[in-house]
């Protein structure tokens, strides 16, 4: 097993198909293998991650496309946007008297007799894309991959213990090299330059290559790089829309293949006008996935920050991150409190219709002058503590005329990506200060209901034409306003009062780090309350709400949620009596300020 | 089979079985067809035909067959995959010969077998005549019912005979076994056997008819389609999304030469070509390349592409629907379109794919579809909201999904109604998480039901729908409980009052700009119709919008004349309304009317008016505190009690507004007047100057719909004593907050259909009773008498409340004097 991890990267599908011979050899019958694993992921599950292979394994982005060859190991991070459903194909079939498996592959790898015996899996099929407002500091460490391949002198042949292959693989091998010509031709052109950087390298490329990155280009903006991946073996329940996850498995992309279109028959269009004639192997890479995970805000960190969240830390965390949002918010020490709360919540439970600890902000008092200073600024902090952030300018127009919500398009049988598709944990910011009076159309007003929605309930109607589906979410959202937004009522309102202009200090990388880990690992903290506690929690609410009846159930929810958020943002699990007053004391600043305007 | 007229294929018999399934079916599957030259046909049933049936399944490309290319397949699935096979499976790989004996007594002919299977030809043949004869409804049935089918269809020249999978398998087990495992060889033999039926009746009639099977036992989730799955048969339950144009398919052509004019014999698609002739076939003209294509000549066949996407039940959490391609013929074209939902039966078929154009690429992959055999619409919304059962009587066990598994829910559900505390568990469960009112989820739960509709032959209707109304402070749930009747109710719309017109919450006419047709697009009310409307912000609903609900609620239609079109559509729905009284908050000083400042005509059609009071009570926020504490740092999972989920519950009261029509007992109707007349009684207390209407005829008939409805609950079929009595309670619960008077506590109808403030009534009243007691104390009885003016002076010292006037002052007397307490002389007053 010397050579074995070199194997996994460069022919995957050769080792599949290994321990496939090796399954059958050992008197398995592959009759047995239907919607099971003979052993090829454990394989792989130990190379990526009991050896250490994982970080060998290249991303796979529009960068990386144009030297990562076909048929090799790579991984892709994405966010499920559609599924395309199941696709049946040829698992297995006998090849004279041996056994062929067609796993992890899109081409079988000895024409199939027509005579022969088969078996007929499935897999199921994934749309992925990036996940939609990744900011680019989480690729940063992707981004600075090199081309593994460079440092290799050989990826054929040399560096496999001969005894390890039987002629087959070879013969797969040879295959491939014809099929990718194109791919490998590259990498030996910049293996004899000896300068593997990815500037000098469309210098290199030859006048076909050139071409196909014409027509790759337009395809592969950064936040249009789909994937199809192909998943095999899974529960069902553990993909589900919108999750990121991370995909390794086997690269199939041909940019060359022209698609065929075969008009011959016509009747048969009838079955192909669907999603996949509209994703043809040239334009969206397919990936056979061996191994997922599902990713959490802490993988998109760079570094490996294990900090224990330990109390001083924290806190000194906590400090150098609050002065900070308070210099973004021009000296507005309640606001950054706020901010800071704002950006440590999630939904963490749904009863009935009610989303428990979403914190919607709205920060009022903005005006067209102090949205350019504050608000930009504001958005750009935002988008370095946190990876998925997304920014929303509201105006008439745009509500007549976006789509927020994704839609059925039953034509091509795919589901159309919308404004509000967003992974679980992303951030959103709406700035409404640009919204004029207008009259809004149909779209207008089911695009203001569908944000209505999302505010409220932390939910997405999906269009299906014929009916809505509702599909949850957990969005932070910041609304900046003049007024108080009616359209999109939040959980907290506001008034921003800057008092300084921004004096816009450097942050350093380590800092910004430490930051990002703060918010990605407290957010996940679980919570729980004292017995003790708890009465005194219910004590307040109910001379609270003596005092003034015009506290409702939402109220309650919104100081619940705070005294949640500000215990987390101590690095606490549980709600002590100093964080409810210190709750308390916050909102007793906030209606000062309601009762200073009026 | 197809094959079969044309002189290069001459097989054994003059049409056998399988090679109607070997044309469509590519070189894959050409081992089926093979077997049939070794085989003799046995000769009993097969030497009337004429023409061999067309063939049924077409394919353009070539499907590979799993099942019959690979034996060892074959007995994989017979073992594991349908395990309630009867059929010996172990005997697949044996020689067909071996088992021929006593699968066949007394026959001289070889047993044939189809390929790869142990199904014998003639058994199958024998046993789809045998059920064809025999099979009858009730034993009592003279004639067999697929025998008076057939004749029927003969009759109407039809080419199709619908068969109850039930049917087959109540008679014959093993052959429903067959032909759900084997569905392409089954059918085929089915046809052939059906044709030497039709054409002994008829000689004369030359329509081939098809089988179509419907009603299977099992239906299988689109989700759960799986390769094993192939070329059996399935039923499928789902929305039709999209239709394809229809394909004229070519199923014989006619070919011309154009140099002498010889028309050809029509040559039959073969394996989904038609051998084109190259040379012309009469013998003096033999002209090469000189045949052309005669269109008109030609016969077509109708065919459809139809994709059918899961219903949104189906659908996991996190999951996008999935959808499968349907293949339609002849008949079944046009049998949906999108939007409808359908149960689809039919064979899972897969067809391989060209992935790339390289030859090697082909066949790694496969398309699906379903090559369907019966398509049945089917409207089932939540709630059976349909009353289906005056329509077809009786054959209502067609309609449901899996009749065995029905049967078992049902059964269910029965249990769960003879539960003694059903009512107050239905109550529990709905809206869990919306504590406390209790009572008007009571309410709720009776508009969920219904009363039954009553039209009589005058013309005459009552309506069963039960209207409410829920005015209350902000925060205190409505909403919540709005949205949550929503989602239970069948064709439940849920709008906000605040920016419905009158236009979009009833119906209204648009001009296609094409055409210029007008047509009638229906708002909220008539898309409701027979569900629940439920309206949000009443109270902010334009007068416009407001006043086509006086309709709506009481005559359950909607009138329209727009565009030269006058129309009537029926919006038969319930409406549960909330509005937030008039000054955000209620205030307990003004009447209802006063505090919703709603029409009272409207108003008086609400059956129950619930009013949802925020008290200012300790107790109450207490519990609110702790709810909120608990939501927030609880397992909310660990909170929920012993509660219906709400699949359950949607099916529970589906049933029961589908099969259960309850009706009036005696005793229940002697309560109701008993209970009626003492509720009119009641108002009529002594000392009222003038007589107060407690209560109303409609009244009576929410009462009448509000027990119908509690007998729904029980699943009763009879409104029993104690219906009526909740019923009583229900509507004093919700009258005694909204009509109440609050000095007496007695109930008064004119609050809400005069408007009569009730703080008025109550000043009056407290006016009256300080008289009262001033008259105690100052006066003695029998004493001298005092001056009215003297008593003006005496209650502006006690009252610190608004000034009394003279007049006020002499109606309080009056009061007072009518009750006998006192005597009023001009300005002296005595008490007595």
């Amino acid at each position: 097993m010397v050579g074995l991890p070199y194997d996994c990267l460069v022919n995957p599908v050769g080792a599949v198909r290994l321990t496939f011979e090796k399954a059958v050899a050992s008197g398995k019958d592959p009759a047995t293998f239907d919607g099971k694993d003979w052993g090829a992921t454990d394989l792989f599950r130990e190379f990526l991650f009991d050896n250490g292979g994982l970080s060998q394994v290249p991303f796979l982005n529009p960068m990386t496309i144009k030297w990562i060859q076909s048929n090799t190991l790579v991984r892709f991070r994405g966010m499920i946007q559609d599924m395309l459903g199941n696709e049946f194909y040829v698992g297995a079939y006998k090849d004279g008297a041996t056994w062929r498996t067609n796993k992890f592959a899109d081409v079988p790898q000895f024409p199939m007799g027509s005579s022969s015996d088969m078996r007929i899996w499935e897999r199921r099929l994934l749309y992925c894309v990036p996940v939609p407002g990744q900011n680019s500091w989480t690729q940063t460490s992707s981004e600075a991959m090199r081309n593994p391949y460079s440092n290799i002198t050989s990826p054929y042949g040399e560096k496999r213990p001969r005894e390890e292959i039987t002629a087959t693989t070879c013969d797969v091998d040879m295959q491939a090299l014809d099929h990718e010509f194109e791919g490998s031709q590259c990498t030996k052109k910049m293996r004899g330059d000896g300068v593997p950087s990815q500037s000098t390298y469309p210098q290199e490329s030859s006048v076909e290559r050139t071409c196909s990155d014409v027509c790759m280009g337009p395809d592969f903006e950064r936040n249009s790089f789909p994937c199809l991946v192909k998943i095999y073996d899974s529960v069902e329940s553990e993909l589900k829309l919108n999750d990121v996850f991370e995909f390794i498995g086997v690269l199939t992309f041909d940019p060359e293949v022209t698609t065929d279109k075969d008009k011959s028959d016509e009747s048969l269009n009838g079955f192909f006008e669907d999603a996949l004639v509209h994703l043809p192997p040239s334009k969206v890479p397919r990936l056979h996935c061996l191994v997922h995970r599902k990713l959490a805000i802490h993988d998109f960190l760079s570094g490996s920050h294990t900090l224990e969240p330990k109390s001083h830390l924290v806190k000194g965390v906590r400090e150098g991150l609050l002065r900070h949002l308070t210099d973004v918010l021009g000296n507005d020490a309640v606001a950054a409190q706020f901010v800071l709360l704002h950006l440590l919540s999630r939904v963490h439970a749904r009863v009935d219709s009610l989303a428990v600890g979403k914190f919607s902000l709205n920060l009022t008092s903005f005006s067209k002058e102090t949205v350019s200073v504050f608000g930009n600024g504001l958005n750009l902090a935002i988008n370095n503590l946190v990876p998925f952030t997304q920014c929303i300018p509201l105006t008439v127009d745009y509500l007549n005329s976006v789509t927020l919500a994704p839609r059925k398009d039953y034509q091509a049988n795919r589901l159309v990506s919308g404004v509000l598709q967003l992974a679980d944990g992303s951030h959103l910011t709406i700035d409404e200060t640009q919204l004029q009076a207008g009259t809004l159309n149909s779209t207008g007003v089911d695009n203001a209901r569908t944000l209505k929605n999302l505010v409220e309930l932390q939910k997405v109607e999906y269009d299906f034409t014929y009916y809505k589906m509702e599909m949850a979410a957990d969005i932070q959202l910041l609304i900046v306003s003049e007024g108080k937004s009616n359209i999109l009522p939040a959980d907290l309102v506001l008034p921003f009062h800057p008092s300084s202009v921004d004096s816009s200090e450097v942050v350093d990388a380590e800092t910004l780090k430490a930051w990002r880990w703060y918010l990605a690992t407290l957010r996940s903290l679980p919570h729980s309350i004292e017995p003790e506690m708890q009465k005194v929690v219910e004590d307040d609410l109910v001379a609270a709400r003596q005092a003034d009846r015009s506290l409702g159930s939402q109220d309650f929810s919104r100081w619940l949620t705070m005294g949640r958020l500000m215990s987390a943002s101590f690095g606490e699990i549980c709600l002590t009596l100093e964080h409810w007053q210190l709750v308390k004391e916050l909102e007793r600043l906030r209606r000062e300020r309601f009762q200073g305007t009026t | 089979m197809a094959s079969d007229s044309s002189p290069a294929h001459i097989h054994g018999g003059p049409s056998s079985p399988d090679d109607s399934m070997s044309s469509p079916i590519g070189n894959t599957f050409s081992s089926p067809g093979d077997p049939s030259t070794r085989r003799k046909r046995g000769r009993q049933s097969a030497t009337p035909y004429k023409t061999p049936p067309p063939p049924r399944f077409t394919t353009p490309d070539g499907t590979p067959n799993p099942s019959s290319t690979n034996p060892r397949q074959g007995r994989r699935r017979a073992s594991t995959s349908t395990p309630t096979a009867v059929t010996p499976s172990s005997t697949d790989d044996a020689p067909p010969s071996s088992e021929g004996g006593e699968a066949d007594d007394g026959d001289d002919a070889p047993p044939m077998y189809v390929w790869g299977t142990n199904i014998s030809v003639q058994d199958v043949n024998a046993a789809i005549l045998r059920f064809l004869r025999h099979f009858r409804e009730r034993p009592s049935d003279i004639e067999g019912k697929y025998m008076r089918a057939v004749h029927h269809v003969i009759e109407i020249e039809g080419d199709s005979l619908d068969v109850d999978a039930h049917d087959v398998f109540d008679y014959d087990n093993d052959l429903y076994t067959k032909m759900v495992r084997y569905p392409l060889e089954v059918l085929a033999i089915f046809d052939i056997v059906l044709m030497d039926m039709v054409s002994r009746i008829n000689p004369l009639f030359e329509k081939h008819i098809q089988a179509r099977i419907f009603n299977l036992k099992a239906s299988t989730s689109m989700r759960n389609l799986n390769p094993s799955d192939i070329e059996k048969m399935v039923s499928l339950k789902g929305m039709i999304i999209r239709c394809s144009a229809i394909i004229p398919e070519i199923r014989e052509a006619i070919f011309r030469c154009l140099v002498c004019g010889y028309y050809s014999d029509p040559i039959v698609v073969d394996r989904g070509r038609i051998n084109e002739p190259t040379v012309c076939l009469k013998q003096e003209c033999q002209a090469k390349n000189s045949m052309t294509l005669v269109h008109n000549r030609c016969r077509f066949a109708d065919k459809q592409i139809v994709r059918l996407q899961e219903t949104p039940d189906e659908i996991p959490e996190g999951g996008t629907p999935h959808t499968v391609s349907l293949l339609m013929h002849d008949k079944l074209v046009d049998g949906g379109k999108p939007g409808d939902r359908a149960e689809v039966t039919g064979i899972y078929r897969a067809m391989s794919v060209r992935v790339g154009p390289t030859q090697r690429t082909v066949k790694s992959l496969f398309k699906t579809y379903i090559d369907c055999l019966h398509l049945k619409k089917t409207d089932k919304s939540r709630m059976h909201i349909e009353d289906r059962m005056d329509i077809e009587n009786g054959s209502s066990r067609n309609d449901e999904e899996t009749p065995l598994d029905y049967e078992d829910k049902v059964e269910q559900l029965k249990e769960l109604s003879r539960q003694p505390d059903i009512y107050d568990r239905l109550t529990r469960s709905l809206a869990p998480n919306i504590w406390e009112l209790d009572d008007v989820k009571k309410g709720l739960l009776c508009q969920l039901f219904g009363g039954s509709a009553l039209n009589l032959t005058s013309g005459a209707s009552f309506r069963g729908d039960i209207n409410i109304l829920l005015v209350g402070d902000p925060g205190t749930s409505k909403s919540q409980l709005l949205q949550y009747i929503h989602k239970l109710s069948p064709r439940g719309i849920y709008t906000s009052g605040r920016g419905s017109s009158a236009v979009g919450l009833t119906a209204y006419v648009a001009k296609d700009p094409e055409t210029g047709e007008t047509v009638l697009e229906s708002g909220a009310l008539v898309l409701s119709d027979r569900g629940i409307c439920c309206i949000d912000e009443f109270d902010k609903m334009s007068e416009n919008a407001r006043s086509m609900l006086h309709e709506v609620m009481e005559q359950q239609t909607v009138s329209i004349a727009k565009a030269g079109i006058i129309a009537s559509l029926n919006a038969r729905t319930s409406v549960l309304a909330c509005a937030n009284p008039i000054g955000s908050r209620y205030n307990p000083r003004l009447s209802v009317i006063d505090n919703i400042h709603l029409p009272p005509t409207l108003l008086s059609r609400f059956d129950l008016i619930y009013l949802i009071l925020d008290k200012a009570d300790e107790q109450t926020d207490r519990r609110l505190a702790k709810h909120i504490v608990a939501l927030h740092f609880e397992n909310p999972e660990s909170s929920e009690q012993d509660v219906l989920d709400l699949p359950t519950l949607t099916a529970y009261v589906s049933y029961a507004r589908k099969h259960i029509h309850p009706q009036l007992s005696d005793e229940a109707a002697e309560e109701l007047t008993r209970g009626y007349v003492e509720m009119r009684r009641r108002g009529n207390f002594p000392g009222s100057s003038k007589k107060v209407i407690t209560a109303t005829p409609r009244q009576i008939e929410s009462l009448i719909r509000l027990s119908e409805a509690l007998a729904r609950i029980r699943f009763s079929e009879w409104v029993e004593k104690r219906d009526v009595m909740e019923a009583f309670r229900l509507l004093e619960v919700a009258l005694q907050q909204s009509a109440t008077d609050h000095s007496t506590g007695t109930i008064d109808m004119d609050l809400i259909t005069t408007g009569v403030s009730a703080s008025e009534r109550m000043r009056r009243e407290n006016l009256v009773s300080t008289i009262r007691t001033m008259v105690m104390e100052k006066m003695q009885l029998g004493g001298p008498s005092t001056r009215v003016l003297e008593l003006l002076e005496e209650l502006k010292k006690h009252s610190s409340g608004p000034e009394v006037h003279l007049s006020e002052l002499r109606n309080a007397l009056a009061t007072l004097a009518s009750e006998g307490f006192v005597v009023v002389h001009g300005d002296s007053v005595k008490r007595v």
